[in-house]
């Protein structure tokens, strides 16, 4: 890059918080993504405030240069792997918290993690009900820019639904307010759906192709103390996947649900059970581990019965191990994550959505594709909302074994189109959607077509919505 | 130094799988409030914490990246305080990693390094005062200290050249405990900082010097006042040398006993006093010695102790180790401010911790927030009490 674009750069944010190392820009050529390609940027710029901000994309505009924002750098399908000869705008020293105890709300920089946040909304008695596994790192604000889920959205659904307003800088430089928060007069973040269409929903899941989100506000509720974790196990998958919508019917709080297959679990098992202290068993061909939490305790032995009944009526049983649960609630990064770390492999991992009837033609699908490409991996899933799952492949490659890799990338790709055929759907469009959304090319231009409204001239993260 | 598996070392740095939670997680369940110093008090770009710092090491040994200063001060910009080995959730040891890198990677040009080696290999020391200071604190003393001796006690550069209170402190312990102790007439350096800052082979040529200086002294038993020397002696010779070394332990450890024993009485502090206590990583998360000080601290009459958050596994580094003092001292004395002004707000009269190394850094901490704290040495707090 132009050694005079870098002046200016260092003009709007202050030199120390730009760099052109040959160091630093390879640390921000990859991200917590694996086994995919990376680019090196020209430059890195940490700035402080909206303002500058824009006046960052207002130059990257002059200049046409690729802008890939990033905050945690933990997501891992490839959102913030950056452009050659781009910039990488990173936003960890958005730190600021506001909380509007009156409004049941909190606004929360673009820095700040859900571990973060969970601490300050801690000494107030409150909570924001989800957060994604990788809750120590990710940033609520990077969450959104992926919408994403886990443990909470069972209940309440993935990170969108918690959403009451942003504050976005457009690729021209304008800043702007979406929700109640639009009206300079308003107490703050109480409504999203205000002033008409949802803009905010614009940018939820969006990647950083539509503008840079520099804060978000969320909702907020008193928090839960009364949980409850259990399993319950299924001779049939109709049963199984059938329980996970009779509870979501009968408004059982279950917080996380997740469904495994037995051989999933056994793996699962022979990695971490020791470490967990999850006794040895013969798990039933699908388990369900589930976490039901409330605000009242009565409420909680309501829902404990109920579970139960439904599960016994349905021909399951309750199995009794809770430590499986228990851990997937409360040690976030050190259950699934630690599974994926601890046999050495790195992985891909291609998140989509299905109601609970097509839970299983994603584990077959992922079983087809690892016989057929000669690889390891397995899926399980959870609850994400009113009657969906997060499903969650991975697929492993010894990390210095290129063959292995390129076996990876092959298969995922094929995956990804097999999954599209059963009616599986991405809830962000990572670039590996490209191809199979041919199929759908209306909804597409529609996409592009606001695209190219907003970023005329493609400077931000340019691809990474399913190739727009 | 045994010989580095390069094969072993690489697939131990792809252990990474750049998640990042070494950079900042809270994580209150564990006690972790944050967890890399060099992260929170500087730009807080990527290789300012440890997955950063990962890559680089990966592209320095590959050739990616040439091994040129800037290029390998990532490597260097690191404490190795443990607490990135204490959250990962990878099996693998990120800090003990990176200190091996230094170790392989020991020709990249770093002339601060080159300099404290140079000196410790020529002098016994990493000072510049020299050798020559190391016993004079003994002047001080109004009793005199053999060298020869059952326990031997082994002062520690730090605390010999730069805080004469601690070692005064220790030995009017051990004296009022009827300990009958001796103190080297010329006391190596450990060489902590060689290992630390990837001088290896020096470190081991100099580990076989020290034992065998310890072991002309006849001591059974080696009582340190420094976290670092507890460290390399009790821990690193055994482990990176096989060097077989008599019993070692930190004063604090020693203390304890003598004061559960009744050897060692303690009168109450003529004021009542608050304090709070620093968990050295070198002692806390490398050899788990996290309850002898709260022990002895709350052994003290008219004393009271606050925890810091977070604190023991989880606590923050001072930001004196892995050799930073030295090569970006300003960066380490920026990490004891933050410190500092974390005791600050716990309405505690001195902040404490049992090392010497600690407590340099944490006085030009508190020099530079202009802080009115005390800064002592555990030691200082109990010879108060004899």
């Amino acid at each position: 890059m132009d050694a005079s674009i870098i002046k200016q750069i260092e003009d709007i944010v202050g030199p120390e918080y730009v760099s052109t190392r040959e160091d630093v820009l390879l640390t921000y050529s990859s991200s917590a993504s694996m086994i995919c390609d990376t680019a090196k940027p020209d430059v890195v710029v940490r700035p402080r405030t909206a303002e500058e901000v824009s006046k960052l994309l207002k130059l990257a505009n002059k200049y046409r240069i690729p802008v890939t924002t990033r905050s945690g750098g933990s997501s891992l399908q490839e959102e913030v792997i950056p452009h050659s000869g781009g910039m990488i705008i990173e936003m960890m020293r958005f730190t600021d918290i506001k909380l509007f105890e009156d409004l049941r709300s909190v606004k929360v920089g673009a820095g700040i993690t859900f571990g973060q946040l969970d601490k300050f909304l801690l000494e107030h008695d409150l909570w924001l009900p989800m957060c994604p596994e990788s809750a120590l790192v990710a940033t609520v604000v990077g969450n959104v820019a992926v919408n994403g889920a886990g443990p909470g959205s069972s209940v309440y659904g993935s990170i969108a639904e918690l959403v009451l307003g942003m504050e976005v800088v457009l690729p021209n430089g304008e800043i702007i307010q979406t929700g109640s928060e639009a009206n300079p007069h308003a107490p703050g973040p109480f409504l999203r759906y205000a002033f008409g269409p949802d803009l905010t929903g614009l940018f939820i899941g969006s990647l950083g192709a539509f503008g840079v989100i520099t804060s978000v506000s969320m909702k907020t509720f008193k928090r839960m103390k009364h949980f409850h974790h259990e399993t319950y196990g299924f001779h049939s998958i109709d049963a199984a996947e059938r329980f996970l919508l009779e509870i979501q019917e009968h408004e059982i709080h279950t917080v996380f649900a997740s469904l495994y297959e037995d051989r999933v679990l056994d793996l699962f098992m022979s990695m971490l059970g020791d470490e967990y202290g999850i006794p040895e068993y013969e798990w039933p061909l699908r388990t369900v581990s589930m976490t039901i939490g409330r605000l009242r305790e009565d409420e909680l032995n309501s829902d404990i019965e109920m579970a139960k009944k439904i599960c016994e009526d349905l021909g399951g049983y309750v199995i009794g191990i809770t430590e499986l649960p228990k851990g997937e609630w409360e040690l976030k990064m050190w259950t699934f994550v630690r599974a994926c770390y601890v046999h050495g492999w790195h992985w891909r991992t291609l998140y989509h959505h299905q109601p609970p009837s097509g839970n299983r033609k994603s584990v077959e699908k992922i079983w087809e594709v690892m016989d057929e490409y000669g690889f390891l991996g397995h899926t399980a899933g959870f609850l994400s909302g009113h009657a969906s799952m997060n499903m969650y492949p991975h697929l492993y490659a010894d990390p210095e074994d290129p063959e292995e890799q390129q076996k990876i990338r092959d298969g995922h790709q094929d995956l990804a189109r097999r999954l599209f055929k059963t009616g599986a759907v991405p809830f962000k469009l990572a670039p590996y959607w490209k191809d199979i959304l041919q199929e759908i090319p209306d909804y597409m231009d529609l996409l592009r077509m606001i695209k190219e409204v907003l970023d005329p001239n493609g400077i931000m993260n340019p691809g990474v919505l399913g190739g727009i | 130094m045994p010989t580095i598996d390069m094969e072993e070392l690489i697939e131990e740095l792809m252990q990474c799988r750049r998640c990042g939670i070494c950079r900042n997680a809270v994580y209150d369940d564990m006690g972790f409030d944050g967890v890399c110093p060099i992260w929170r008090n500087s730009t807080g770009f990527e290789p300012d914490f440890m997955r950063g710092k990962i890559i680089i090491a990966l592209a320095l040994l590959s050739g990616e990246l040439e091994k040129t200063a800037e290029n390998v001060k990532a490597l260097f910009q690191c404490t190795l305080c443990g607490n990135c080995t204490e959250i990962c959730a990878a099996s693998f040891d990120p800090k003990e990693a990176m200190e091996t890198v230094r170790y392989v990677l020991n020709d990249a040009p770093n002339p601060v390094r080159d300099t404290l080696a140079k000196r410790v290999i020529d002098t016994n020391t990493p000072y510049e005062e020299g050798q020559e200071i190391k016993q004079n604190w003994l002047n001080e003393l109004d009793f005199e200290v053999p060298n020869q001796s059952d326990v031997v006690y082994f002062v520690g550069c730090t605390a010999a050249t730069k805080l004469h209170q601690i070692p005064i402190a220790t030995a009017k312990i051990l004296q009022a405990a009827n300990v009958e102790f001796a103190v080297m007439e010329n006391e190596p350096c450990c060489g902590s900082v060689l290992l630390r800052t990837g001088r290896a082979d020096e470190a081991e040529e100099n580990a076989l010097t020290v034992a065998e200086s310890i072991k002309s002294t006849g001591a059974k038993r080696v009582v340190v006042s420094c976290a670092g020397c507890l460290k390399t002696l009790r821990k690193d010779y055994a482990e990176k040398f096989g060097i077989e070394m008599p019993e070692i332990v930190h004063i604090v450890e020693f203390a304890q006993k003598l004061i559960e024993s009744g050897d060692l009485n303690l009168k109450p502090l003529e004021n009542s006093t608050k304090v709070t206590y620093h968990d050295p990583c070198h002692m806390g998360r490398e050899l788990n010695v996290y309850d002898a000080p709260r022990s002895i601290l709350e052994s003290i009459p008219n004393l009271e102790l606050v925890e810091m958050h977070p604190n023991r596994a989880q606590a923050l580094c001072c930001g004196a180790g892995g050799g930073l003092r030295s090569y970006d001292s300003e960066l380490a004395k920026k990490i004891a401010a933050e410190r500092v002004r974390h005791a600050e707000t716990l309405d505690v009269s001195a902040l404490t911790s049992a090392c010497p190394f600690c407590e340099l850094n944490f006085v030009s901490g508190s020099k530079k927030e202009e802080s009115e704290i005390e800064v002592l040495d555990i030691v200082e707090l109990l010879s108060r009490c004899l």
